[in-house]
């Protein structure tokens, strides 16, 4: 750590593991009430409980994505934050309305939670993944400003690094394509098509500006690498992302009374959106192979491998599966699509949050580079537990959801859903166990950042043959 | 005398020329294989197509393909000032495609035609007006090819922009020359 | 190497490329904004419907549904519930008809509440909804 404020960062980045904690432990509850109807009920209701496991998710990876500003910005720029208090004060702003929204979701039904909230004035709430009161809505404008802001004039004022500007430009994205959650019209056509600009045009565009910075980073420090040999790919891939991203968003308007032509521009642009997700798995071995030096930190490195390969498997593969208008028509909202969510929001944005937090913890908790040996053993038994559950959990759900889609779409006879549910269970029970197991992962995880913190660091055995 | 790189240009502009092509080459295979399926709808509506429009864009765009091959070979030998003029005739020849194209496509929008119509007018749209931005994309490549080649930037030593322009400036005549005989000729 | 695959390249891709396809994407956004008005039965959007509208949102229906296969997975589609239904009273009386304790061991809509104001217009938004002129008739089967 070069720069004193970036020792902000740590809010942050412990804020997102606390969070992500929460978020799977919801995602457990309402596991279970896919397979026992009334766990919980009334008390609890699945919207409520889902609406906490997605809105955390989100959250926590916004945390993540602060911190990682907070934490790379200064450093790339070669100085200080320009507001380091306005960071501390909008984290505290950021948790509190944060953690409110949450408290609400599940302490009081919707219906409740809107008339608090005053949702009369300027209805928002209550679409999916918009879920958030207005007034929580507004509040993360305020926050995003802030935090723009904050990093915006940091950058103006430093060194102006391609990592830098991409962060900054997928940064503004994020804010700018949120706008889009204050649009909110009767016409379900104009409503949906529009809530896409917020989640299709965060999911496989601007974050992926944030997630190719970051990793580009990332890969600089752990390398060696020359930045210019980087921050080339790093262009290219976020060019092919938006190239194909873009137009991309039409697999999304095959079904919602929007006009046929559709199916063609989006299935023919979403075919291509794998390409930047393998362009990024090539580029992320590719400078590991050619690093002029060993980094102590391996689990860093484990993180960033494993974010490219599971990006490109979850949002590229499984993507890829159900993109094609004629396919879509038959696997168009079933379990494909959450087989999809789980492993492309794992691989693409989870990992790359741990490995930033992987890289930058061990520096803003005093270490040199790394932590010690155990810790890390311990760190990287997390990696596996955690991404080899995520990748059941997915193969789990795409077989309920081939059943899914055979018995209620496809067959002579098509099934009620109900009816459905119940005979494609044993997939349900397989996934929430798989979901035990990440949860222990999870465990190991935390646990990873309280054991070995007394013993040495970590060093490098042997010197690369630099290939160069 | 350093032996000709190949290929001509930026590696970069090959990649993207190559995931244009791809993108291009999806879009024919589905029209090819929607056509199959309606060939009667197909034939009737590329009846109203204007032939000799697009006829008039063919000659045009393999015109400006040769022009920009002559500002290669004008650069090669270290003359900016022809580069320049050369790359001004392409350009020319593309304005005139941009206007024979609008033509046709106002023809159309005035009749209410649009992407909804039919399924051929949405190929036919879809794929003609894809090409079309394809155009004024490289259009403003070839502009700033040529603005750079006027204010002295390339010689024969040092003119990886010009072959990169020009590459891309193929590449649009080329889909073209594919796209041509595929909606508007086929039967 | 001579080779110019230079990072200036990259970078003019990066801007052209974005440009250019968000400026399709706009121009395909206009194209789609001329033929909706022919498909989104906006006829039948009055006070009713929007109110039922905020009654759905308010009380986050999409947590468990999908709404023309956008939303959660854990109960039915309801894009098509009117047909599927074939009235408004049968969905009023299905909503109405909920027990405040669920059923033992199994998914049960919670019980909202609504008064007959209420009911009416959720009942009445999806039945818009059910209007909304879908590519192939989506969802492909009465089922969802």
């Amino acid at each position: 750590m070069k720069y004193q404020s970036q020792k902000v960062a740590k809010l942050y980045f412990i804020a997102a593991i606390g969070l992500f904690v929460g978020q799977i432990l919801f995602g457990l509850i309402i596991g279970a009430q896919y397979i026992w109807g009334d766990f919980l009920f009334p008390t609890l209701p699945f919207n409520q409980a889902r609406a906490v496991h997605t809105n955390l998710l989100i959250v926590w990876l916004i945390f993540g994505f602060m911190g990682a500003a907070y934490y790379l910005v200064p450093e790339e720029a070669e100085t200080d934050l320009v507001m380091p208090w306005l960071a501390k004060l909008m984290f505290w702003i950021f948790l509190a309305a944060g953690a409110a929204t949450i408290v609400g979701y599940i302490v009081m039904p919707f219906a409740d939670l809107a008339k608090l909230t005053q949702n009369d004035l300027f209805p928002t709430m209550g679409r999916e993944f918009l879920e958030q009161p207005t007034i929580t809505k507004l509040g993360i404008v305020v926050v995003a400003l802030a935090f723009l802001a904050n990093i915006g004039f940091t950058i103006l004022k430093g060194r102006k690094t391609v990592i830098n500007l991409v962060l900054l430009m997928g940064l503004t994205g994020l804010a700018v394509f949120f706008l889009f959650a204050f649009f909110n019209p009767t016409n379900i056509v104009w409503d949906k098509y529009y809530w896409w600009w917020v989640v299709h045009l965060w999911v496989e565009g601007v974050w992926e500006l944030i997630l190719g910075s970051i990793l580009a980073f990332i890969l600089i420090k752990t390398t060696g690498v020359d930045r210019e040999v980087i921050e080339k790919w790093l262009y290219v891939i976020i060019a092919m992302t938006l190239i194909t991203g873009i137009v991309g968003t039409g697999h999304h308007y095959y079904w919602i009374g929007t006009p046929e032509f559709w199916q063609w521009w989006g299935s023919i642009f979403s075919a291509l959106e794998p390409i930047p997700f393998f362009m990024m798995t090539v580029f992320a071995f590719n400078m590991v192979n050619k690093r002029r030096r060993n980094h102590p930190n391996k689990a860093a490195v484990l993180w960033a491998l494993g974010t490219a390969v599971m990006a490109f498997l979850g949002a590229g593969v499984w993507g890829f599966l159900h993109t094609l208008a004629p396919v879509n028509y038959y696997t168009h909202g079933t379990q494909i699509t959450a087989a999809h969510g789980h492993m492309a929001f794992y691989g693409a944005y989870v990992m790359i949050n741990l490995a930033i937090i992987s890289y930058a913890m061990p520096l803003l908790r005093g270490r040199e580079a790394a932590n010690s040996n155990k810790s890390q053993v311990l760190e990287m038994w997390s990696f596996w537990l955690m991404t080899i559950s995520i990748v059941f959990i997915t193969l789990f759900l795409t077989a309920a959801g081939i059943l899914q889609v055979y018995l209620q779409r496809f067959s002579d006879n098509p099934l009620p859903f109900m009816v459905v549910q119940s005979k494609i269970e044993l997939f349900y029970v397989l996934r929430e166990l798989t979901g035990l197991v990440f949860l222990a992962g999870l465990i190991v995880y935390v646990a990873s950042f309280f054991v070995g913190s007394r013993e040495p660091e970590a060093t490098v055995e042997g010197e690369v043959v630099a290939a160069s | 005398m350093e032996k000709p790189r190949w290929p001509p240009g930026d590696l970069v502009i090959w990649i993207f020329i190559l995931a244009e092509l791809l993108a291009f080459g999806i879009f024919f295979a589905a029209y090819a294989f929607t056509r199959a399926n309606h060939v009667e709808l197909f034939n009737t509506y590329q009846l109203t197509l204007d032939r000799n429009a697009a006829l008039i864009n063919t000659v045009a765009l393999i015109t400006s393909s040769y022009f920009v091959v002559r500002a290669v070979a004008s650069i090669r030998q270290d003359d900016s000032r022809r580069c320049f003029h050369w790359l001004l005739a392409a350009l020319a020849m593309g304005t005139l495609f941009l206007l024979v194209k609008s033509a046709e496509y106002h023809h159309h929008f005035s009749q209410g035609i649009n992407l909804s119509t039919n399924t051929f007018y949405m190929f036919y749209l879809s794929l003609t007006f894809f090409h079309f931005l394809h155009v004024i994309l490289g259009m403003v490549i070839l502009l700033a090819v040529a603005l750079k080649a006027r204010r002295g930037c390339y010689s024969a030593a040092e003119h990886t922009g010009v072959e990169t322009g020009a590459s891309y400036w193929h590449m649009v005549d080329l889909v073209w020359m594919i796209l041509f005989p595929l909606v508007y000729v086929m039967r | 190497m001579a080779q110019a695959f230079t990072k200036a390249m990259a970078r003019n891709i990066f801007y052209g490329g974005t440009a250019f396809f968000f400026l399709l994407f706009l121009a395909l956004t206009f194209q789609t904004h001329s033929v909706v008005p022919e498909r989104d039965n906006h006829e039948a959007i009055n006070d009713t419907v929007a109110l039922g509208k905020k009654v759905w949102e308010e009380n986050d229906c999409i947590g468990c549904h999908t709404l023309l296969g956008e939303g959660a997975y854990f109960a039915p589609e309801l894009g098509n519930v009117y047909k599927r239904f074939g009235s408004t009273d049968a969905i009023k009386a299905f909503i109405k008809s909920r027990p405040v304790n669920g059923v033992p061991g199994r998914r049960s809509m919670p019980q909202f509440n609504l008064s007959d104001e209420e009911l009416e217009a959720v009942a009445q938004f999806l039945k818009y909804v059910s209007g909304v002129k879908t590519n192939r008739n989506w969802p492909p089967t009465p089922q969802g």
